[in-house]
């Protein structure tokens, strides 16, 4: 009821700012729907979302898994954090342009190339949650499965994974809006599909009820996977906190 | 023998630099199925000698002697419970051998049927040690090691769990490692009492109780800690 609230508050917000500046500059809320029915009709809309969307799990899934590994290691063994530290330190303030461009430039214009360089932008957030959650783990419960010789995957699955779960759970958010964020840009740069190049070709072409038909729809397919999705995978691992963090 | 410890010194560096010896010259051995109770003075290094004793920490000079592959149970001075498991989970995760029968009898005898399937941040301190307690008796150990298990509960429900023990380690040959302040625990459960010094700590009485645990009534407990007060050792 609150959201609904909220929705209507933007959309007579959007609608009052229209009037002001005028068509040209903020087209309403119909023209702009009316774009967006006809890209769907076309199902170019449907394509290009579809298209990012898959450039966005696999750059994730890529950047969580490799990101949460070495974070763990380097949170375990003090050789590994000393030798990744620098390269951390340089990936983490490495601007995400920098990182896009000389990945199209070393790996040309190519799928792998922009999967890559997205992945890399989120990695060292990942690898640094990692590590300080692998820093607090709790050395008694290690000391409690030492003790009961629990076998070394079970104790990872059932003592050591659920205290990073909180930890795992930061790195997808934080990563998640960072990899929404930087797609665009990459695909904008050197993809002939997806959101970001279409976006390109609006604004080239200044069809702008086109480019917010895109920006608008990029946002609901964001918040419709963060509230059905991101939201109650964290609830259910929290499930064991009597008060919810 | 069963179990053999000759711990010549545990050193330690505090958090300031300075070394400490924790240890010096700690002897004692034990038969199978036999229960050692340790009583000394606070911060002795009681616990220090227990880690050494299960492999947890190796770094001291001398020997220990356990029979190899022996299964290790442990109760820990706190819980240390999973708390993202319910109290079932915790038991079998350690346990994964135990059947239904074994396990209903274990929640049965020490009182936690009604709170298998809780998370153990929903128990009381009480509750928690007992399922600590059911956790290592689950495993069926060779070697139990108990670390004050009894400690900060009140006296009712302490003597209570002192009877479940006792219950508990007569059902099988289990070789016992007890720390307590206590004398009354040590009196109760003890086939033979090892008295402590301060630190560097070390064996400085061993003195053994002959009759079997289900015969000690109130008269017998009373004969045995006069005999403790005559040796000048219960007030240790």
């Amino acid at each position: 009821m609150v959201r609904l609230l909220s929705f209507a508050a933007f959309l007579a917000t959007w609608w009052g700012a229209s009037l002001l500046a005028g068509d040209q500059k903020l087209p309403p809320p119909p023209i702009v729907l009316a774009a967006v029915v006809a890209e769907a009709k076309s199902g170019a809309l449907f394509f290009h979302l579809g298209v990012t969307l898959a450039r966005v799990a696999l750059a994730f899934i890529l950047a969580m898994s490799v990101g949460s590994a070495l974070g763990y290691l380097m949170g375990r063994v003090r050789l590994a954090d000393r030798l990744g530290d620098p390269w951390l330190i340089l990936l983490l303030h490495l601007p995400a342009l920098v990182v896009i461009v000389l990945a199209y430039i070393w790996a040309g214009l190519t799928e792998v190339a922009a999967i890559a360089a997205i992945a890399i932008n989120k990695l060292p957030t990942a690898v640094v949650t990692l590590r300080e959650g692998t820093r607090t783990l709790d050395a008694t419960l290690d000391e409690m499965a030492d003790v009961f010789a629990i076998p070394r995957w079970k104790a990872f699955r059932h003592v050591i994974l659920p205290q990073l779960a909180p930890y795992l759970a930061a790195a997808a958010r934080s990563g998640l809006s960072l990899v929404w964020k930087i797609v665009l840009v990459a695909e904008l740069l050197g993809r002939p599909n997806g959101v970001g190049f279409e976006i390109g070709v609006a604004f080239q072409l200044f069809d702008i009820p086109l480019l917010l038909a895109y920006s608008l729809t990029f946002a609901a397919l964001v918040l419709t996977i963060e509230t059905a999705l991101v939201q109650p995978i964290e609830a259910r691992l929290s499930r064991w906190r009597r008060r919810a963090a | 023998m069963q179990l053999e410890v000759n711990i010549t010194s545990k050193v330690y560096t505090n958090a300031a630099g300075e070394r400490q010896e924790a240890l010096a010259g700690f002897n004692f051995a034990l038969a199978a199925g036999e229960v050692g109770v340790f009583v000394g003075p606070s911060g002795c290094g009681k616990s220090t000698m227990l880690r050494i004793v299960v492999g947890l920490d190796p770094d001291y000079q001398g020997r220990v002697t356990r029979p190899p592959g022996a299964k290790i149970g442990m109760v820990f001075q706190e819980p240390r419970l999973l708390p993202w498991r319910s109290v079932e989970e915790n038991v079998r995760l350690v346990a994964p051998q135990a059947d239904e029968a074994t396990l209903s009898m274990l929640f049965g005898t020490l009182g936690l049927d009604a709170h298998r399937s809780h998370f153990p941040g929903e128990l009381s301190l009480g509750l928690a040690r007992r399922v600590a307690l059911a956790r290592a008796f689950a495993v069926e150990p060779d070697f139990l090691i108990l670390d004050e298990p009894l400690a900060s509960l009140d006296d009712a429900l302490a003597a209570r769990l002192r009877g479940e023990i006792a219950t508990l380690v007569d059902s099988r040959t289990v070789t016992t490692l007890l720390v307590t302040h206590s004398v009354d625990d040590a009196v109760h459960l003890g086939d033979r009492l090892f008295f402590l010094s301060q630190r560097p700590s070390h064996v400085i009485a061993e003195v053994p109780i002959h009759t079997p645990r289900g015969k000690r009534d109130p008269a017998e407990i009373k004969r045995i800690k006069a005999e403790l007060a005559r040796l000048a050792l219960a007030n240790l």
